[in-house]
This record gives C-alpha cells, sequence and structure tokens, in this order.
C-alpha cells in the first residue's frame, strides 16, 4: 500500500466515515466503503474539492453467494490524473439505492443500464425506462441466477428446417434448384 | 419497437408531429433508431432508442474461458475494433501478472493506430455523405480498404483481427510487411489535400456543419463527453498522453484541439489525428525494424487457463473516445463478470438528445455521425 496521496483526496477521505483506500494500480486507487449511504457524499466531496467531473462509468457486480450487488463507480479527475473506483455492497433484496445522477448526469446512462440488466432500483434516477431489451418480459438477465441455456429450452421450441428444394439438391448431390 | 407493438393514439390538435428515425438509416453507424418530435423540420426533442445490435456480449463473455473471449471481443465495435481487444487483454493481463514482451507492445500500438485511421477515414466518408457529398463517402471507405489489405497481411483478417491476445500478439510481421505498410500511409497522406478539396474546405460542409450540433467545454465535460468530441472543445485530454499504456510515452505527437465544439470543429480534430497517427505509426515502424524478442509471454494451456481472483478497470483511447473494460475474475477459468463501457455510450444517448434539441431534422443524422456515434459499442 502506498502512503502517499494527492493532497485534495487525503482530506477528502478523512471527512467520510468508513472510507478504506489503497493503491491498485500505477495513478489507480481502489476506495472501499463500509457504509453504502456515505457514497453520495463521497462524490460530493470528489467532484467539489478535488476535481472529479468525469464519471467514467458505473458497474454492477452480481455476488449471488453474499446475496450482494456490488456496484463501483470509476471517477477521473482532468487536474489530479489518478483514476479512483470507488467500491459498494448492497443487500440484493430489495436492490435499492440512490441516484447520483443529479452529481453526474453520465450516472443516467449507467443506472438505466444496470436496472434493466440487474434488476437494481435507483431512486431519484433520470430515467429508467428500458432501452436496450424494450420487449424483454423476462427475469434481468445479467444476473447469475439467469441460466440462458435454460431459457431457450423453456420458451423455444426446436424447429426443423426441411425445405422441398433443400432436399431435392440432396437427392441430386447437389447443383442450383430451378 | 416490433410492429405489433405499435398503438394508434389519438392526440390533441398540435402543430408537433412524431418522427420515426431508423432504426435503418445511411446517416447512421449500425442500427439505431431515434424518435423525434418535430415542429415543422425542427427538433422538439429527440429519444434515443437502442437494442437493435444486442448480442448480449457481456453475459456470453462469462460463460466462455479467458482466451475464447478474444474472438468476442472485437465485434462489440465494427469501424474501431482493436482497441476492444487491447483493452480487454490488458485487463487480464494485469489481473494475471504478465508481462508483455517490448517487440508485442510496438506491434500492438501499430495495429491500435492502424485501426484509429481507418475508423477516422470511415468517419470522413460517413460525415460526408450525411451532408450530401457522396463522393467522398466512397473515397472514405476505399482508402480505408487499403488499410484494411495491410491488417489482412499481418494478421489474416480484415475486420474481427483477433491479433492482440493477452500476453502479446497471435503472429509477428510477414516479411516485406512493413515496406507496403509504408507505402500506404504515404498514399493516406498524398490523400489529404484531394480530401481537403473537396472535403474538409468544401463550402456545402463548412456551412452545414460550422455551429450545427455545439457544445461548450463544460457541457461536454458534464455529460461524460470524451475523445475527439470532447477535444472540439478546447481540452487537451487525450489518455494516450496523460495515462500512456504499451509504447505512448516513447513516441512523439500532438494532442490536437479545437475550440467551437460544433461538427466541423470535431472533423477537424479528426483531420488532424490522422496526421498524427501516421507520425505515431511511422516511429513505430521505424521501432519495428529494430526491437528484437518473443512477440507474446509464455502462456499456460489456454483450455486450463486460470486467472487470480480480483478486478481491474483498463482504459484506452479509442477513435471515439474512452473506452473502458471492468473485468473481475473469481480465480476460475472465466471471467465472473466483463462491462463494457464504450466512449458512444455517452454520445449516442444523453449527448445526441440534448445536442438535436432545436436543430433542424436534415442535420440530425449529421450530428449522430459528427460525435462518431457506434450503436453496437452502446448495445454490447
Amino acid at each position: 500500500m502506498s502512503k502517499s496521496l494527492p493532497t485534495p483526496l487525503e482530506g477528502v477521505f478523512r471527512r467520510v466515515p468508513g472510507v478504506r483506500w489503497r493503491q491498485q494500480a500505477e495513478r489507480h486507487l481502489r476506495v472501499e466503503l463500509s457504509e453504502a449511504e456515505n457514497l453520495p457524499a463521497l462524490l460530493a466531496l470528489l467532484k467539489g474539492e478535488a476535481g472529479y467531473r468525469h464519471l467514467s462509468a458505473i458497474s454492477c457486480v452480481d455476488w449471488p453467494d453474499a446475496d450482494e450487488f456490488e456496484l463501483v463507480y470509476h471517477l477521473d479527475s482532468y487536474t489530479t490524473q489518478v483514476l479512483i473506483s470507488a467500491h459498494i455492497r448492497l443487500p440484493a433484496a430489495p436492490g435499492r439505492y440512490v441516484s447520483v445522477s443529479g452529481l453526474y448526469r453520465p450516472a443516467g446512462f449507467f443506472e438505466r443500464d444496470i436496472h434493466e440488466m440487474f434488476g437494481v432500483q435507483f431512486e431519484g434516477a433520470l430515467d429508467l425506462r428500458p432501452f436496450i431489451l424494450t420487449e424483454w418480459g423476462g427475469p434481468p438477465p445479467m444476473r447469475k441466477s439467469f441460466d440462458t441455456e435454460g431459457y431457450v429450452r423453456d420458451h423455444y421450441q426446436w424447429v426443423d428446417y426441411g425445405p422441398e428444394w433443400l432436399a431435392e439438391l440432396e437427392k441430386r448431390g447437389g447443383g442450383i434448384v430451378e | 419497437m416490433h410492429p405489433d407493438h405499435y398503438r394508434h393514439t389519438e392526440l390533441p390538435p398540435s402543430t408537433e408531429y412524431e418522427l420515426y428515425f431508423g432504426p435503418n438509416h445511411p446517416g447512421i453507424e449500425g442500427n439505431y433508431a431515434l424518435k423525434a418530435r418535430l415542429a415543422g423540420d425542427t427538433v422538439v426533442a429527440l429519444e434515443a432508442d437502442g437494442g437493435y445490435l444486442h448480442r448480449g456480449f457481456e453475459k456470453l463473455m462469462e460463460q466462455r474461458l479467458w482466451i475464447q473471449n478474444i474472438a468476442l471481443v472485437p465485434r462489440i465495435c465494427v469501424p474501431d475494433p482493436v482497441p476492444m481487444e487491447e483493452t480487454y487483454a490488458r485487463a487480464v493481463e494485469t489481473l494475471g501478472g504478465l508481462e508483455v514482451p517490448e517487440r508485442a507492445q510496438w506491434l500492438r500500438m501499430l495495429v491500435l493506430e492502424m485501426s484509429r485511421l481507418t475508423a477516422h477515414l470511415f468517419y470522413f466518408g460517413g460525415h460526408a455523405a450525411t451532408v450530401g457529398l457522396y463522393t467522398n463517402m466512397f473515397w472514405g471507405v476505399s482508402d480505408r480498404d487499403r488499410l484494411l489489405d495491410c491488417f489482412e497481411q499481418l494478421t489474416g483478417a480484415r475486420v474481427y483481427h483477433m491479433y492482440i491476445t493477452p500476453g502479446g500478439v497471435r503472429r509477428d510481421t510477414p516479411p516485406g510487411f512493413l515496406d507496403s505498410l509504408s507505402e500506404v500511409l504515404d498514399y493516406v497522406e498524398g490523400r489529404l489535400p484531394k480530401f481537403d478539396d473537396l472535403f474538409f474546405d468544401n463550402a456545402v460542409l463548412v456551412r452545414r456543419a460550422t455551429g450545427t450540433g455545439t457544445m461548450d467545454q463544460a457541457f461536454a465535460i458534464d455529460y461524460g463527453v470524451t475523445g475527439p468530441n470532447l477535444r472540439a472543445t478546447g481540452l487537451a485530454h487525450d489518455l494516450r498522453r496523460d495515462y500512456p499504456y504499451l509504447k505512448y510515452a516513447e513516441v512523439e505527437f500532438d494532442v490536437i484541439t479545437e475550440t467551437a465544439g460544433d461538427a466541423y470543429a470535431r472533423t477537424l480534430v479528426r483531420r488532424g489525428e490522422v496526421i498524427e497517427s501516421l507520425r505515431i505509426l511511422r516511429q513505430v515502424i521505424d521501432k519495428l525494424r529494430s526491437v528484437p524478442g518473443p512477440i507474446r509471454c509464455p502462456l499456460p494451456n489456454p483450455l486450463a487457463w486460470r486467472i487470480p481472483a480480483g478486478d481491474a478497470y483498463t482504459r484506452t483511447e479509442s477513435s471515439k473516445g474512452e473506452l473502458a473494460y471492468y473485468i473481475v475474475s473469481d480465480g476460475s477459468a472465466k471471467p465472473w463478470r466483463v462491462h463494457v463501457r464504450g466512449p458512444s455510450q455517452m454520445h449516442a444517448v444523453q449527448t445526441l438528445e440534448a445536442l438535436c434539441v432545436g436543430a433542424r431534422i436534415e442535420d440530425v443524422a449529421q450530428i449522430m455521425f459528427s460525435l462518431d456515434a457506434c450503436p453496437p459499442e452502446v448495445d454490447r
């Protein structure tokens, strides 16, 4: 673990309770919050005081053994130039969290995507209507409990495709069908 | 939306009407739909509708071996596939602690910059087509084809190369490749004045793209805009320079910026980047003539290859902006989670919806193309 932190970050991390950080890679900090509800405060401080104006992505990971979702907020600053990945864990049931789209507008897209693919509900989100799976009625497909092959077995029938022209072609051993 | 799901609705009398734009449109790099609300020919509101190219890559990758995913990643972005391979491979290398040999790093930079060139040439053609300059469209696509020939020579494939593998690259340069690539680079450079005459200095483009889809720097940062679109608003941010990966710290290149932030500025940034890519490629070719070495590190049996548990977030400057992969491993033979963050996820939805308001309907395709929004990257 590296001991040196860019100056604005040290003050920010100290002011949010339950923050643990370590150097994950060169110029990449991994931050873990023991209390998920402290994340918006951390983001507000990072944006307001440390110049973290770019939300690179929000990633969601399903951990079914722990019955938890992990949300990872990747932030970048055009001045400090140290990437931060902030990790929080939520109970899978009910799978609710607050939206940070008021702080970072790009969160609107990522929250909509995570809601659609994992079924996590974001309170105060800009838009949670389906975007990619507009006509999907099944369970959130990116959850580990969603079995792709099982779903296909249950919902679709195998159809043998055997048109006459193909049978004729096979009988002749190839060529062109008139 | 499937035609069966359309519902006829009675609305109160209005001068506004709704227009469905797509999912097939010549001004769009792939299937994508826009639902525009118009008053006359002015856009009042616009809503993006994705999903037409959703292939479930993230889910699929959880069900494939680490090595098998090399065949899936380039397919996520058709016009610029190489950064996908690089970002995935670098994440796996970070997790697995693999050291990429020096020659392989130069070879990766070679294909990355070749891919940027193909993507920008494709962009010139596409942007030209959205303002009715079809000759340029053919020029852009046919010049890109010369680079695809080089890709075929090097990797055996024209579009989905699957060339970069975790730990290195798949094969070394064939005899005479560096010379034939240099000839193509000279050809592309020689074509730029002709592109200037017919495209960049063309009054049709200048008058239609100037002031179209304008955003200032504060808007760009607020909406998470990255890459050439961000640089067109005057912010010189480029991951190749600011978070250098591979050997980018050892080559000379400039970060191109413009200040106007409109469709014309975005095109000019890409024109400048073509020149910078040529500059980088020539330095890489010089290096490849002398740097010896293996082209990949020793890998275990790929069918029984396990990656230590952990997570990695790697980023690459693609032709469209900041491309990132968040990969989680649980120590098994397959990834536990792969999250693809494509730059177009920011450009093609919220940014596009905001920029089109107030624009005229004939400029919608141009605005979308000037952002270089790539639907397959949004849908994954």
